[in-house]
């Protein structure tokens, strides 16, 4: 399977963070995986990332919802905002422990690439590569 | 012809004659000036001829110059030939210098029309009328003139007397003054009068009151339209502890108690001024001294003009009502506090569960990736050693409880939210019947005997938290069974007014009765022996009352129970 250029994880828990580095590098997805800790970070490594043509641009973008300093629909309402170069071909998908009832509308509403409950696992990774990139993971 | 010449003595005489007239004539002319004597100075072709009124009789000179009024003779163009000094008096004005003057300027400029219509008339004979005159110091003051031709020495001149009518304006003024104070007098008479029949029939119907008021079981009263108080009744008296007093009390606002007076006194005000019934609510101090709640009433009553003549009040004691119902308001108030408390506590109570559930998924869920991820690095050797593999399986077990109650969290905090949710017409039976399928496999590892005995009965409720109510009920019967015997079940609805009644009848250990109550909490479990997450019922409560029923439990220890669901149709 060609692997995804570049992976962004947006999440405050530095444990999920490094379960799914693990498991991304463990399934062979992609060649980069990038990590940020809250929204603010996450935009700062867009501008970095996202800057020239030959730049490594993310094409995945897991969200966590709830983070200090930016969450994640604050984030989403400021990637809006972003010039085109800095969000091309970019799918974002969020990652959710259990939403608020009133939480569920309002992803409901997002323009995202859809929304998983946690833990991240295979199937979940599968599903995301097959859906979004025509493309899955090898048999086990 | 030829006229002899005069001789010089004629000539002398003649002379002499002329001088002695002249003199005369001088001597005349000063004496009229100075006032001495009068005379008439008739305007002639040649100027002025002066003309002594020697001619006059004394008497009437005399009378005129006596009298009160201002006589004068004008000649036609208004000089004035003669006047007496009670006119120049009234005109502030010299004599002498009244005298040869024209009339017309003692006229104001707005009555020179009318006085020249007045002389006008009078020269055709008479004439008489009223018109203000301009005195020398320039004040004006009525006069009535009356006119008269007369003729002297066979020249007409014109008689005219002046009449001072200042004086006679004010006795008018006077006479309205008078009259009107005279008037005044009388209608203060007719007022009296009134008053004090109006006195009388008041005396009277007050009298007639207070002997009707000596017969009510109330504190009565009475009190004038003023609203002083004119009688009241035995029963005051005795409640003030004043037996032997009677009729008014002027006193009576003395019992009243103090924080009732203001507004007490200004309803009484208000009504005394509308004439509006009278009533309120205060206390009066009996004779113990303590102060008793009354309901005061009072209705004027009328005489046949609809006057108010006296007002007629009473005061019931509602001291026993009116304490009750502050206690009923105080209850109200207290349990609208608690009501309040509660749904802050309920809204806390949500959020805390939902915020628990939440934040223990995480990093139960992190556990559990990094039980994996140790699961991957082991080598297989180690987590299949006989010290390991039970300290993992130990783990993951731990992680799946912890997972399970998690969940139940999450059910129950859906289950806050669901209230007064979406309901639909379910058919019970069939539910029943998809649960007894579920349950077949422990029935008949229990050898449990399950009765049904279900009418077509719809019942208004979710689904799926039907279906859940009736397999936590089932499979809690088959759970708590009793060893030494095979589970019996008997599962019936009926129909009562308003509601389905679904009853799950069981031969199990059953609970003490000082338990049921706590039965029905959140994670209370009775029974150690047996797998459970204490949340069962809990939210089969939660579920039928939300939907607007209720759950009840009978139960007799190691007998069985029976649990009772009403469900509102």
């Amino acid at each position: 399977m060609q692997k995804l250029a570049c992976v962004l994880l947006v999440d405050d828990d530095s444990t999920t963070n490094y379960l799914n580095q693990l498991l991304l590098k463990r399934l062979g997805v992609a060649e980069q995986v990038l990590v940020a800790i809250n929204g603010k970070e996450a935009l700062d490594l867009l501008h970095v990332h996202c800057q020239t043509p030959f730049a490594n641009c993310p094409v995945l973008i897991l969200l966590d919802v709830k983070m200090p300093v930016m969450d994640g629909f604050a984030f989403l309402e400021a990637y809006e905002q972003l010039p085109a170069d800095q969000r091309q071909a970019t799918t974002i998908v969020m990652l959710t422990t259990s939403l608020h009832p009133r939480d569920v509308e309002r992803v409901q509403q997002l323009n995202i690439g859809g929304f998983l409950n946690k833990p991240l696992n295979r199937e979940k990774v599968d599903d995301i590569l097959k859906k979004h990139f025509g493309r899955q993971l090898p048999a086990e | 012809m030829n006229t002899p010449a005069p001789s010089a003595a004629e000539l002398a005489r003649v002379n002499e004659e002329l001088r002695q007239q002249l003199e005369e004539a001088q001597d005349l002319i000063h004496a009229i000036r100075t006032g001495a004597v009068d005379a008439l100075a008739v305007q002639g072709a040649e100027g002025p001829r002066i003309f002594t009124l020697q001619g006059a009789d004394q008497s009437y000179r005399t009378l005129i110059e006596q009298m009160n009024e201002g006589a004068l003779l004008l000649a036609t163009d208004a000089t004035v030939l003669y006047c007496n000094a009670s006119l120049a008096e009234l005109l502030h004005c010299p004599l002498a210098e009244v005298m040869g003057r024209s009339f017309d300027e003692f006229v104001p400029p707005g009555f020179q029309e009318t006085w020249a219509a007045l002389m006008e008339r009078g020269w055709t004979g008479k004439s008489r009328g009223e018109l203000p005159l301009q005195t020398q110091t320039g004040a004006l003051l009525p006069f009535s003139v009356s006119m008269n031709v007369l003729a002297f020495n066979e020249t007409p001149a014109l008689a005219v007397i002046v009449t001072d009518l200042s004086a006679q304006r004010e006795i008018t003024a006077i006479r309205a003054q008078v009259a009107e104070q005279n008037a005044l007098l009388d209608r203060k008479n007719e007022e009296l009068k009134r008053e004090e029949a109006a006195r009388l029939v008041g005396e009277r119907a007050a009298a007639e009151a207070t002997r009707v008021l000596e017969g009510i079981p109330q504190i009565a009263w009475t009190a004038n339209p003023q609203g002083i108080n004119t009688s009241l009744n035995r029963r005051w008296f005795d409640y003030i502890g004043q037996e032997n007093a009677h009729g008014s009390d002027l006193g009576w606002v003395e019992h009243l108690h103090p924080a009732d007076r203001p507004a007490t006194g200004q309803r009484w005000v208000e009504c005394l001024a509308s004439g509006e019934p009278y009533e309120v609510e205060y206390r009066f101090r009996n004779r113990a001294g303590d102060y008793r709640w009354m309901l005061g009433r009072a209705l004027p009553s009328r005489n046949a003009q609809g006057e108010i003549i006296q007002w007629i009040g009473t005061c019931t004691d509602i001291h026993e009502q009116k304490l009750a119902l502050e206690r009923i308001d105080q209850a109200q108030q207290q349990l609208r506090d608690n009501n309040e408390q509660l749904t802050r506590a309920n809204a806390d109570l949500d959020n805390f569960i939902y915020t628990a559930s939440h934040d223990l998924k995480a990093p139960i869920s992190n556990i559990e990736g990094l039980l994996d991820a140790l699961l991957l690095e082991l080598p297989a050797a180690t987590a299949q050693s006989e010290e390991v593999h039970p300290l993992l399986d130990l783990m993951q077990d731990s992680v799946n409880r912890f997972k399970r109650t998690i969940e139940h969290l999450t059910e129950v905090s859906r289950l806050q939210k669901e209230h007064g949710g979406l309901t639909v017409p379910v058919d019970l039976a069939a539910v029943v019947h998809d649960v007894r399928l579920d349950l077949e496999p422990v029935i008949q590892s229990t050898g449990a005997r399950l009765d049904v005995d279900v009418h077509a009965a719809t019942v208004l409720f979710s689904e799926k938290n039907l279906r859940s109510v009736v397999f936590n009920l089932l499979s809690n019967a088959l759970k708590y069974r009793a060893p030494t015997r095979p589970p019996r079940v008997c599962l019936r609805t009926w129909a009562e007014a308003g509601y389905t009644v679904l009853e799950v009848r069981d031969n199990g250990l059953g609970i003490d009765t000082a338990y049921t109550d706590r039965l029905f909490g959140m994670f209370q479990r009775f029974h150690d022996h047996v797998e459970g997450s204490g949340i069962g019922l809990y939210m089969v409560k939660k579920m039928v009352e939300n939907a607007g029923g209720r759950i009840t439990v009978a139960s007799t220890l190691g007998q069985g129970s029976t649990f009772t669901v009403h469900f509102i149709n």
